[in-house]
This record gives structure tokens, C-alpha cells and sequence, in this order.
């Protein structure tokens, strides 16, 4: 707030200095001193006086007068012609509103500055043809505005009312039309200012504007042209007081647009710490373990994943499942930086042996599309509308350092097509996102991201919004993918009949932390955590033991890790206690296997 | 598959497009032609003027009335004067009694010439510095060129011609300070037409870029290791490609309309300096023929940048996004 006053001030010393240019100015700006012409500035002249002797700042002040006089009067005009306008043709709605609204589509199509010349090029130059030529090239858009808005109130059951009522067509929209009206305008008008002064200064200019003797800017400038080289205090006040006005007005026409400026995806995130490991003691058989990650927290800057540790080995499948808004998405793309910029990751995690958290774009390239693939949940939206199959694919191909000449390239692309099981990859390569079926695309993606036969594939929810049928088949594939290649894999899904079939391990979140771990068969039919029973319980999986009956979890879904500081399941847990709100639980190794962990303080109860 | 082209979807949008053009360019007309009606004094006593050197007579007066058929109602007038206007028959200047059409064909070369080359000074500038806008983050970098961009677009043109002037050609002594002759009179024309219009264009390419470079297929492409610059030119652009063509479009016209500032300042003969000339002797038909002119021109140039987004704009096909040939050149 205090930043738009500030870019508003040149426009209020603008209106102060218009307005009270007879008391501010030092002398007469008409006075002529032929003895004092063109002096520089001095005590006696602070800016300096031009070729007649008459004193800059007294022109300069008297020439925001006059400028302020002809921009309020064009404002007023086309304010008030626009407005109504605008509000008759929102209100009658049907034929008149089109005909007018055709009439101010042209009118806002015209260019502003030929129309204003043409007005003065055939009644000529003077300061009342002056208001009128520029009237008709600002009242357009008020009444667009004003219009739009009042369209948008017309089916309002408050004016229905009042017809009812019976209101007269001019009280509604006197009373209850033009109010609402005028607002939106009077905003668009504070920023129509500068393009007004810009306007009356450049016509002056011209020599079809304001005439002399009047001391307008451009006709200022106009009139020390022939001074430029030795007077160089001719030039440049004018031109820094149109420059001033005209600036700060854009400058708040920005800021009330509210054009947020937060950077695009393309920055990569940037961690503040860099990790925390000291405290954290290694797990074992470490050689094997393909990703490792430690303490991950994720906040914008409000946490959405809090200490999230988990581990990949190779060959094997991780699963991770939970609710939307659980943060297991976040947990899975973080690692890599495919996070929104504004967020802020901290933790460890390690791809091999190399840390992953803070690497600069450059070194992400060495790993994104190279060591690790990703296949998105939406794959209409991950694929570039634009752009064919084969031209994602290739671009993946050379990216890892595959490609070759443009036809080596689509070898592979063709291959790698048809290894995830595409029919004629030839012609497919051809075609666009949204000529593939959803399963189809599916595919594409995993092909995309097995381009660089990478040691890790992390899917995320890479089966729903598909049918049945395509789930299985696109299961099966990376089954087969995990088996033939001994590949690794994360696989985030809310459904854990889903990734049953595929993982080894899993590990379920809830409110940005792991709840519950260990591998799938423990976890399964012996879960540690209530949520887990919940889960189980939602989808019957053979084999698992039913735990205590909630069809629907009630609660609200979807908290933070921070929300409360007890256990987040707590509202929607059947076996809370009170204690369960006043202490959070932390991860404890369950006594049945040393790798099935669950974070409820009634163990396995 | 489905052949790419051009679907009827927007077959059906493009005729709607001229249909809508040429009822704004008649709009223009009528616009136009009533400027005589405007006027103030009578156009035959000033053409009589003009051809006796001094103060017609009223017989002089009323032979000039009957040769350009002031009688007829404005009706009539102005389906003769469209008529010939087609033709490019513009009839006589009122300031020098000579036919206006061939003047201003003389005089259409230096204007597209200029409007040409500030037109590739603002695309190339506006391209640069809007996609910097899009792809740095916070920081002083990013904010330099925001401000640099906003300050250069509320610079009065013919201020900055001054600033040019006093700097280039009378301190450095680089350029002519005015004048038509060589390159070097080109640059600050050029400068000063091009530079405020790339400042606004910038504007628009870096939030549409920002926009396009938010979608989920910039993520994916991080995701296969693409870097920075193919996903700029390869995704961000060519999908915030239709309202950057709009705005160029709307940039062009109103470059045209800057000419007339800028040619009166160095002195270039075209059809802007014509119209200033024409507005200050009050020459009406002469104002007629460049306001319809330039008018024409800012018309056409805004509304053909709508027609190309409709045909590049895969939301515009029935079939949802094949895009045009040209774009499909180098990524497929
Ligand atoms: S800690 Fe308490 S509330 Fe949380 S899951 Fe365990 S029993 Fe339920």
C-alpha cells in the first residue's frame, strides 16, 4: 500500500503543482526579459530562462496548470459520456447493447492520436478543440468498463427486486447502476493520466495543441529546439516532467493490475540448507541402496512434507501412498528440484553416492533424463500441445546423449517406443498429444523417461484416470520394465490395490509424513498404523487382515505437518486417546520386522 | 491419423475476420468523409484561394463549388468520394492545388520503410528483453530491465529524440541530426520509434512467457533433462506465440501512427509529416486521404496479428491443436 502511494507521488506533486502554480511560481511566465535570455540556471532563475527571458520553473509550474486543466476536463468528459454510455447499454442489454458495444469496439479500435489530429487538422488548433479531440479518442474504454461491469449486475436478484419494486428505469440506474460503474472507471482513469498528458504534450508539440503564449510542455520543448546545443536547461525539464507523470502513471496502472511478478517454473529450486545428516544414522547394507533420502522437509514456506525419509533399492519398487494433498508427490519430485520455484527444500538426499539437494541447473541435466526418468500423473498436460511425439521423444534421446543425426535419433525413438509396447512407432512419432488415447500417452511418457536408461524411474499416480483394463496393461509394463532392465522404481498413487501388484516396499503419508513403512507383505497384513488399517479397509486386498471397520475415514483430509501438535490423524483416528493430541508420534520399529516401521504412540495396538 | 491443415472450424473464423474488417475499414470511411463536414471554413473558397494567390471571388468561389460537386447532399458526396478514393484518386490538396494521390504513393516508401525498420528494432529488442523478464528470478537484474522497460515506454517520443539528438549527433557527433540520406540517419529514427514500442512488448512477452513456461510440460522437460534455452524457444514461446503476434500486430500500428511524430522531428518526408502538414494548413482532403491511409493501416495491422493467432491457436481447430506448418517446422 505504501509503495502505490510512493509510485502515485509525481502524479499528486503533478496535481499540487497545477494547481497552486500561481502561488509556487517565482515570476510571471510571460514575462519577457530580452537582456536575461537564455541564461543558465542560477539563484535568481533555478532553471535557467529561455530565449525570450521568461523564467523555466514559472513555465514549467504553469505548464502543469494548463496541462492538469485540459487532462481534468477530457477526463471529466469522457468519464461522463463513457459512463453512461457504458451503464445504458449494460442496462438495456439485447440489440441496443450490441449496437453500442460494435460502436465502442470500434471507437477503443481507432488509433487515438490520428483521430485527435484529424478533429484539430479541420477545426483547428485552440485549447476548447484541444478537450474535444481528446475526449474522442479517451471515452471508449470507460464505457467498455463501465458496461462490463453493469452487465454483470443486471441478472442480480437485488435490481429484479427493485423493478418489482417498482423503481423507475432512471432511479435504477442513477442510484443503483452508475455507482457501481464509476469505480472500476475511476480506477482505469488514475492510470489514463499519463497516455492524457503524453497526448496534449505531443500535440502541442506538433503545433496543433495548446498555442502559445501559454506554457505547455511541448510546446516548451518545441520552442528550444533551436537551443538544444547550447541550452541544454531548455530541454531537459520539460521532458522530465511529461516523463515523470507519464511513468508513474503506468507505473500504477501495473500495480492496480496487480501483475504479480513471481518468477516462472523454469527457476530451479534452491535449497537454504544444504543437509542435516549429522544427526542421522546410517541404515545398512548401504551398497545397495539406489536413492536415499533423509529428513526431507518441503515449505512454501509453510511446510507440505516434514521429515520425510526413505530409500530405494535397486531393483526393487517403493511404493508410496496416501490421500491428495498428503504430500507424496512433493516427497518424490523434490530430490530432482521439479518443485514450484517459491519452494524451499531442505534435507538430504543422495543418488548413489552423489547429493542431490542443490545442485545447480547444470548438474540437474546430468541427472534429470539420465540417471532418473519421471512420468507424470496428467499426460496431456506434461506433453508440449504443440509439439509431435517423436519431437518430445528425440528431445529426451538427445538429452541423455543418445542422439545422433536427426534419423540415428528416431531410431532410438522408434525403439524405445515400441519397447513400451507402442504399435508403429513410425507413425506415431508423428502425431500429436491429443490425437493418443490417455493410456497411449501413458506409454509415451514412460518411453520419454526411459530414454536415458536411467537407474530410477519415479512414476507418479502413472495409472489413474485410466480404465481398469489400461491400468493393468500399463502395470504389467512396468512390472516387465522393473524385471527385464532391473530397473528402480517410486511409484506415488492414492490407491494401494493399485501398486500391491508392483511394489516390494511401501510407505504410507499422511498430512506431509510418513505414517507407516516397511515392506509390502508386513505392511499389508500386518499394519502398524490405524490409517493403514483405514486404507486396507477401503480396498479389500486378498490375503489382508481386516483391522477395525471405518468405511468413510471421517475428518478433514489434506492438514499439514505442522497443523497440530499432536498426531494428525488424531480427529479421524477410532482409537484416539488424549494423549494422542498432545504428543506426536514419531517413526518406531515395530517388533515384527526390523524394517516395518509406524508412527502411532498405542504401538501396535 | 488426421491430416494437419487448416480445418473448416478455422475456415469459418477467418471469414467472419474479413467480413468484420471490412465493415471497420467502411467504418473508417465514414469516419473520415465526415471530417469534411467538420470542418471549419469552406473548402471551396480555400481552394480558390490557393489557385488565385489571394482572395477569390465569389464567382471563383462558386466554379471551384461545382467542380468538386460540393452541392450534392453528404451522401452522395461520400459514395463518390469512396468511389475514387478506391482508385486511389484522393482529389486536389487545398494547400498546393496538386493531385494528393500520387504524393502520397511518392510518400508511402519512406513511412513503411521507417514503420519496417523500427518494427525489427521492437520485435528484436522486446523478444530479448521479455524473455529475460520471464526467465530471471527476483533480483536486481530483472528488476533493472522491468524499470528500464515501463521508463522507456512513458518516454514522449519526441523527448527522446532530443535526448538522441543532443547525445548521438551533437555531443559524439555519430549521426546527422536530421535528414534522409545513408544508414547512419536511420538509427535514431529507428531508435526512437522502435525502443518505447519494444518496451511495451516486453512487458506482454514476459508474463505470457511466464504463463506458458508455468504449464506442466516445462516440469516434464526439466524432468528428461532439457535445458533452459530449448525450453524457452521449444515450449514457452511457440505456446505464448498468440498473443506475442497479437501485440506485434498492435505494435506495428502503432508504429505507423508514431511516424507522425517522428518524421515531422528528422525531417523524413512521409505520410506522417504529410498529416501534420495537412492538419496545421487545415487542408481537409489531404487529411482525409493519410488519416484513411494510416488509419487503414493500424486497422489492418491489429486485425491481421488476430486472424494469425485464430490459425496458429490450436483452441481455435476442431480437432484441438494442429498446429501450422511453419510452427511444426524444427521441433517435429
Ligand atoms: S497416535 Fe493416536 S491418533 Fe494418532 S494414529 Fe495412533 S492412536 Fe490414532
Amino acid at each position: 500500500m505504501t509503495r502505490t502511494v510512493l509510485v502515485a507521488l509525481p502524479l499528486v506533486v503533478f496535481a499540487i503543482a497545477g494547481l497552486l502554480a500561481p502561488v509556487l511560481a517565482p515570476v510571471d511566465p510571460t514575462a519577457v526579459d530580452l537582456a536575461a535570455s537564455l541564461l543558465p540556471p542560477s539563484a535568481d532563475h533555478p532553471l535557467g530562462t529561455d530565449q525570450l527571458g521568461r523564467d523555466q520553473l514559472s513555465r514549467i509550474l504553469y505548464g502543469a496548470q494548463i496541462s492538469l486543466a485540459v487532462t481534468a476536463a477530457v477526463l471529466t468528459i469522457s468519464l461522463t459520456v463513457g459512463v453512461i454510455t457504458g451503464t445504458i447499454a449494460g442496462y438495456l442489454g439485447g440489440r441496443a447493447d450490441r449496437v453500442i458495444s460494435r460502436v465502442v469496439d470500434m471507437a477503443v479500435s481507432l488509433p487515438g492520436m490520428l483521430v485527435a489530429l484529424a478533429v484539430i487538422g479541420v477545426r483547428g488548433p485552440g485549447v476548447v478543440n484541444l478537450i474535444i479531440a481528446m475526449s474522442l479518442w479517451a471515452w471508449a474504454p470507460y464505457a467498455r468498463i463501465a458496461r462490463a461491469r453493469v452487465a454483470g449486475l443486471r441478472g442480480s436478484p437485488h435490481l429484479d427486486a427493485l423493478r418489482l419494486l417498482g423503481a423507475s428505469p432512471a432511479r435504477v440506474i442513477g442510484r443503483h447502476l452508475l455507482p457501481p460503474a464509476l469505480a472500476p472507471c475511476l480506477v482505469y482513469a488514475s492510470t489514463d493520466v499519463g497516455s492524457i498528458v503524453l497526448g496534449v504534450a505531443t500535440l502541442s508539440f506538433l503545433g496543433l495543441g495548446i498555442p502559445p503564449p501559454y506554457a505547455e510542455w511541448g510546446q516548451m520543448l518545441i520552442e528550444g529546439r533551436p537551443y538544444l546545443a547550447s541550452a541544454w536547461w531548455l530541454a531537459y525539464p520539460p521532458g522530465i516532467a511529461i516523463t515523470a507523470v507519464v511513468f508513474a502513471s503506468n507505473l500504477l496502472g501495473e500495480r492496480l493490475a496487480g501483475d504479480d511478478e513471481r518468477p516462472s517454473i523454469l527457476r530451479w529450486v534452491r535449497p537454504t540448507a544444504r543437509r542435516r545428516l549429522a544427526d542421522h544414522v546410517p541404515t545398512a547394507a548401504e551398497g545397495d541402496v539406489v536413492l536415499s533420502v533423509q529428513d526431507l522437509s518441503v515449505g512454501y514456506p509453510q511446510r507440505v512434507v516434514a521429515e520425510v525419509s526413505y530409500e530405494v533399492r535397486r531393483g526393487q519398487v517403493l511404493a508410496i501412498v496416501g490421500e491428495s494433498g498428503s504430500g507424496k508427490t512433493t516427497s518424490v519430485l523434490a530430490p530432482f528440484g521439479l518443485l514450484d520455484p517459491s519452494a524451499v527444500a531442505t534435507g538430504s538426499a543422495t543418488l548413489g553416492s552423489g547429493e542431490l539437494m542443490g545442485l545447480t541447473p547444470h548438474e540437474r541435466r546430468l541427472v534429470n533424463g539420465r540417471r532418473v526418468g519421471v512420468v507424470f500423473q496428467d499426460s496431456l498436460a506434461v506433453l508440449n500441445p504443440l509439439r509431435t511425439i517423436g519431437a518430445h521423444v528425440d528431445e529426451a534421446v538427445r538429452n541423455a546423449g543418445r542422439g545422433g543425426r536427426r534419423a540415428a535419433t528416431r531410431r532410438v525413438t522408434e525403439e524405445l517406443l515400441r519397447l513400451v509396447g507402442l504399435p508403429d512407432p513410425a507413425a506415431l512419432a508423428r502425431q500429436f498429444p491429443h490425437q493418443l488415447s490417455g493410456g497411449m500417452r501413458q506409454r509415451v511418457q514412460i518411453a520419454i523417461a526411459l530414454a536415458g536408461e536411467p537407474e530410477l524411474l519415479v512414476a507418479d499416480e502413472p495409472t489413474s484416470a485410466l480404465d481398469v483394463t489400461v491400468q493393468a496393461q500399463l502395470l504389467d509394463l512396468l512390472g516387465r520394465l522393473r524385471d527385464e532392465l532391473s530397473m528402480s522404481m517410486i511409484v506415488v498413487s492414492h490407491d494401494l490395490a493399485v501398486v500391491s501388484r508392483l511394489a516390494d516396499s511401501v510407505a504410507v503419508m499422511y498430512a506431509g509424513r510418513i505414517v507407516e513403512s516397511g515392506p509390502l507383505t508386513t505392511v499389508i497384513n500386518d499394519p502398524g498404523h490405524p490409517y493403514t488399517r483405514g486404507l486396507l479397509d477401503a480396498v479389500p486386498l486378498p490375503g489382508a487382515v481386516p483391522g477395525t471397520r471405518f468405511r468413510t475415514m471421517p475428518g478433514r483430509p489434506g492438514a499439514g505437518p505442522d497443523d497440530s501438535s499432536g498426531c494428525a490423524f488424531a480427529p479421524r483416528c477410532p482409537i484416539a486417546v488424549t494423549a494422542c493430541t498432545n504428543d506426536r508420534p514419531v517413526l518406531k520399529v515395530l517388533t515384527s520386522a526390523a524394517t516395518h516401521r509406524s508412527a502411532c504412540s498405542r504401538g501396535g495396538a | 491419423m488426421r491430416a494437419p491443415g487448416r480445418p473448416r472450424f478455422a475456415g469459418r473464423r477467418v471469414t467472419r475476420w474479413a467480413v468484420d474488417t471490412v465493415g471497420v475499414l467502411l467504418a473508417l470511411t465514414a469516419g473520415t468523409f465526415a471530417l469534411v463536414l467538420l470542418a471549419r471554413g469552406d473548402p471551396a473558397a480555400i481552394l480558390a484561394a490557393t489557385r488565385a494567390g489571394r482572395s477569390a471571388t465569389p464567382e471563383q468561389v462558386e466554379a471551384v463549388r461545382a467542380e468538386l460537386g460540393l452541392d450534392a447532399p453528404a451522401l452522395v458526396r461520400y459514395a463518390r468520394w469512396l468511389a475514387d478514393a478506391v482508385t486511389g484518386d484522393f482529389g486536389l490538396s487545398l494547400r498546393t492545388n496538386t493531385p494528393i494521390g500520387p504524393e502520397i504513393a511518392d510518400r508511402m516508401g519512406v513511412t513503411l520503410g521507417l514503420v519496417g525498420g523500427s518494427a525489427v528494432v521492437a520485435l528484436a529488442v522486446g523478444l530479448a528483453v521479455g524473455i529475460a523478464g520471464a526467465v530471471l528470478g527476483p533480483g536486481l537484474p530483472r528488476g533493472a530491465l522491468r524499470g528500464g522497460a515501463l521508463l522507456v515506454t512513458s518516454l514522449p517520443v519526441f523527448w527522446l529524440s532530443y535526448l538522441l539528438v543532443l547525445v548521438l549527433a551533437l555531443r559524439l557527433g555519430l549521426v546527422p541530426t536530421s535528414g534522409m540520406a545513408g544508414p547512419a540517419t536511420w538509427v535514431m529514427p529507428m531508435a526512437v520509434l522502435g525502443l518505447p514500442a519494444a518496451g511495451a512488448l516486453s512487458r506482454v512477452v514476459a508474463v505470457t512467457l511466464r504463463e506458458a513456461l508455468d504449464r506442466p510440460y516445462v516440469l516434464a522437460a526439466q524432468a528428461r533433462g532439457s535445458g533452459w534455452i530449448s525450453i524457452v524457444f521449444r515450449d514457452g514461446l511457440p505456446n505464448a506465440a498468440g498473443p506475442i503476434l497479437s501485440l506485434s500486430g498492435i505494435t506495428v500500428g502503432s508504429l505507423l501512427v508514431g511516424t507522425v511524430v517522428v518524421e515531422q522531428i528528422f525531417g523524413w518526408p512521409g505520410l506522417g509529416d504529410y498529416f501534420v502538414q495537412a492538419a496545421a494548413a487545415r487542408d481537409v482532403p489531404a487529411l482525409q486521404a493519410s488519416a484513411l491511409i494510416l488509419g487503414g493501416g493500424f486497422i489492418l495491422a491489429n486485425r491481421l496479428a488476430d486472424v494469425l493467432q485464430v490459425l496458429i491457436d490450436p483452441r481455435s481447430r476442431r480437432d484441438g491443436g494442429v498446429p501450422t506448418p511453419w510452427l511444426r517446422k524444427g521441433t517435429a
